[in-house]
């Protein structure tokens, strides 16, 4: 599995009463890690001709399972990757992860998962998988240049605004401060779009559940807007005074803005667990 | 329509060497939509400003709160002058201060005591020592979505620098639900050392909310027995509502009220008031800033309050909100929509109910403001005493050019 490195800054502290339970750094990192992360691998090969080239074969899907934690599923077919968190039944290759910890492990590549189903596929797993998460870096990780190339950086800016709504969902339902800030979100659907023509993602804020979707919705509650995919890009990775943008209008809020103030709380935290 | 050319090009100045160009509640980042408002003003008189592309506004957002008697009023102005020629920030405090204290403490009902800061922060800051020193407690109690200032405590968890730490020991309740105060009390009986609200609830992108019948005196009462010090944030509300403080005008009695925005029509300072219980307390908790003692600003929160004497001015204030909230809301009805009016006549909350996204009420705030009535979408409006009939009335056509271009583009629908 390619390298993400995962940093958290700080411990967490004690918990404010009455406050539900929460996860600690290592269970969000392995949640972030195998939601956040792992589906972008649905975009690469659909968008990635050398990934798309790795997988046209494949016909096989992954579990991936943490003790105690996340499922993640990837389904390999007709040269299409499938990523959902519902189970899969039968999946080819089951893929398992004493804890939180041994997960994130392997995502630093620092550890191997203990394959449960799938032996006869050990070649697939040493050699075919990681070349195409190593894809994945490629894109998540970026070399020093290559974001001044058009398309890169249209892929780039995808996967982030795809990581960071994941990942924002992931922190809403178990993350402490994060679950605080998605109480004064409250109900409703937000979304995020890339002028002028996408990509876009909506997440919304439901009375039992918060739900993440790659594509934009008629009628959101809250909409964030970013001019073009530069100013998305240099936004998801820090790179802008986001008030000044909004200011001269390179961003644009529109609907219930106290939903981003709160959002933004969130995403803000991201970097604490992903970076 | 407006032209804001040289509005943006200052500001692109402005961020490369002031984070986020202009910070703070002045952000045009709070303004949906930030396009269509100036940034930077050239000058103001009465209820008008000009921006710096020589647009004229009438204004009602009234630099948020601080001006109350219009801009430049020429009592104010004169007093606060004279005061810097004679010195303003001095060895040594002015007698204008002793001056200012006794009159504060022979209008504001029920408070013996008065000092002086500069910003409401200041004074809100200070009541919560003041409160945990008198009682020995740690413990405050606030409104859900109430605003205070900007210190760490005062700002919700999850904000940029503000850490969970930061908030330990500030429990926050609804809004006008005694019996929530209640219960905390009862969870954490001889542990609260105050209550903390503003005298009606006025969050921002929300209605405002008044006391309910027998709200005030409920809490009273509870802070009463259980040794809590009651504190009033009359920051907003204070000299707008009722000139011998908000709490009057609400039938009860705080322990301490923290005034600033509409004391000096728009000079910095600020007042914590108290009664007399807590005066030894306050004189032993210890608590300064380099420009507190100036005293031009002592100068013209004299000549304001006097003048608001003067000219009655919460009578002049109500009745201008009455026909600003009366005119808007026929105005959107002849077009088929509801604008929903809440808060105080003086400080008036607007909403496009037919929209709960309230796009449409953005983008009509929007229009007006192009078409040089300045409304901010997010934030209850502030009325002066120097609005005028001819401002009202030119405003209300203002609105109704603005239903007009809103329902073209959306119909009676949500906005997009």
């Amino acid at each position: 599995m390619s390298k993400y490195s995962l940093i958290y800054l700080r411990e967490p502290g004690r918990p404010f009463p009455g406050e539900g339970i929460t996860m600690n750094n290592q269970e969000i990192k392995a949640n972030l890690n195998l939601h956040a992360v792992l589906q972008n691998i649905e975009e690469l090969t659909v968008l990635d001709r050398e990934a798309a080239d790795m997988v046209k074969n494949w016909d096989l899907s992954i579990r991936f399972a943490v003790r105690k934690g996340p499922r993640a599923f990837l389904n390999f077919s007709g040269g299409r990757c499938t990523y959902t968190e519902e189970p899969v039944r039968k999946p080819t290759i089951s893929l398992y992860f004493l804890s939180h910890e041994h997960c994130n492990k392997m995502f630093d590549d620092k550890a191997a998962p203990v394959i449960l189903k799938g032996f006869t596929r050990i070649g697939f797993l040493l050699k075919d998988f990681p070349k195409l998460t190593k894809r994945l870096e490629y894109y998540l990780k970026p070399a020093e240049g290559l974001l001044s190339d058009k398309k890169f950086l249209e892929v780039n800016t995808r996967m982030t605004l795809n990581t960071a709504v994941f990942a924002a969902r992931d922190l809403a339902r178990g993350e402490r401060d994060s679950i605080m800030n998605a109480e004064q979100i409250g109900l409703g659907t937000m979304m995020i779009k890339v002028l002028p023509g996408g990509p876009a993602v909506t997440i919304d804020f439901g009375k039992n559940a918060i739900s993440v979707k790659k594509e934009e919705t008629s009628q959101p509650r809250c909409a964030l807007y970013f001019k073009n995919v530069k100013i998305a890009n240099d936004f998801f990775n820090g790179r802008i005074d986001t008030y000044s943008a909004v200011a001269c209008g390179d961003v644009a809020i529109r609907g219930l803005a106290l939903m981003l103030d709160s959002m933004a709380m969130i995403l803000n935290r991201i970097p604490k667990y992903l970076s | 329509m407006k032209s804001y050319k040289k509005s943006l090009s200052l500001f692109q100045r402005a961020a490369k060497v002031i984070p986020c160009g202009i910070y703070g509640h002045f952000s045009p980042a709070h303004l949906v939509i930030p396009t269509a408002y100036p940034f930077f003003t050239s000058r103001a008189k009465g209820s008008h400003f000009w921006d710096v592309d020589g647009n004229e506004f009438i204004d009602y957002m009234c630099a948020y709160g601080p001006v109350v008697l219009g801009y430049c009023q020429p009592r104010v102005e004169a007093a606060a002058r004279a005061e810097y020629a004679r010195g303003n920030c001095v060895t040594g405090a002015s007698p204008l201060m002793i001056e200012l204290a006794e009159y504060m403490t022979a209008h504001i009902k029920g408070m013996d005591w008065a000092l002086f800061a500069k910003n409401g922060g200041d004074v809100t800051n200070f009541s919560v020592m003041v409160a945990r020193a008198a009682t020995g407690r740690k413990k405050i109690v606030l409104i859900k979505g109430g605003y205070h200032g900007v210190q760490p405590w005062m700002q919700s968890p999850g904000h940029m620098g503000v850490m969970m730490d930061d908030h330990a020991n500030y429990i926050r309740v609804p809004w006008n639900d005694f019996e929530a105060f209640e219960k905390v009390v009862r969870e954490h009986r001889g542990e609260i050392a105050g209550f903390m609200a503003t005298p009606y609830h006025h969050p921002v992108f929300q209605d405002s909310e008044l006391p309910a019948p027998g709200y005030w005196q409920k809490i009273e009462a509870l802070c009463r027995k259980e040794g809590i010090v009651l504190i009033i944030d009359d920051v907003r509300c204070g000299f707008r509502l009722d000139l011998a403080g908000s709490h009057n005008r609400y039938g009860f009695t705080p322990d301490l009220v923290c005034f600033c925005k509409a004391i000096a029509n728009g000079h910095p300072i600020s007042a914590l008031m108290g009664r007399d219980a807590l005066k030894n307390t306050v004189a032993e908790t210890f608590f300064t800033g380099s420009y507190w003692f100036s005293s031009a600003p002592m100068a013209a929160a004299l000549a304001c309050l006097k003048e608001l004497q003067r000219i009655k001015a919460t009578e002049v204030l109500a009745d201008r909100g009455k026909k600003l909230a009366e005119g808007l809301t026929q105005a959107a009805a002849s077009h088929g929509y509801n604008l929903a009016f809440s808060g105080e006549p003086a400080m008036p909350y607007f909403r496009i109910t037919d929209d709960e996204t309230q796009v449409l009420h953005q983008e009509w705030c929007a229009e007006c403001t192009m078409m040089g009535a300045y409304l901010a979408p997010h934030h209850n409006w502030f009325m002066t005493t120097s609005h005028s009939d001819k401002d009202i009335k030119k405003t209300i056509d203002i609105a109704d050019k603005a239903f007009t271009i809103i329902k073209k583009r959306y119909g009676s629908g949500q906005g997009r």
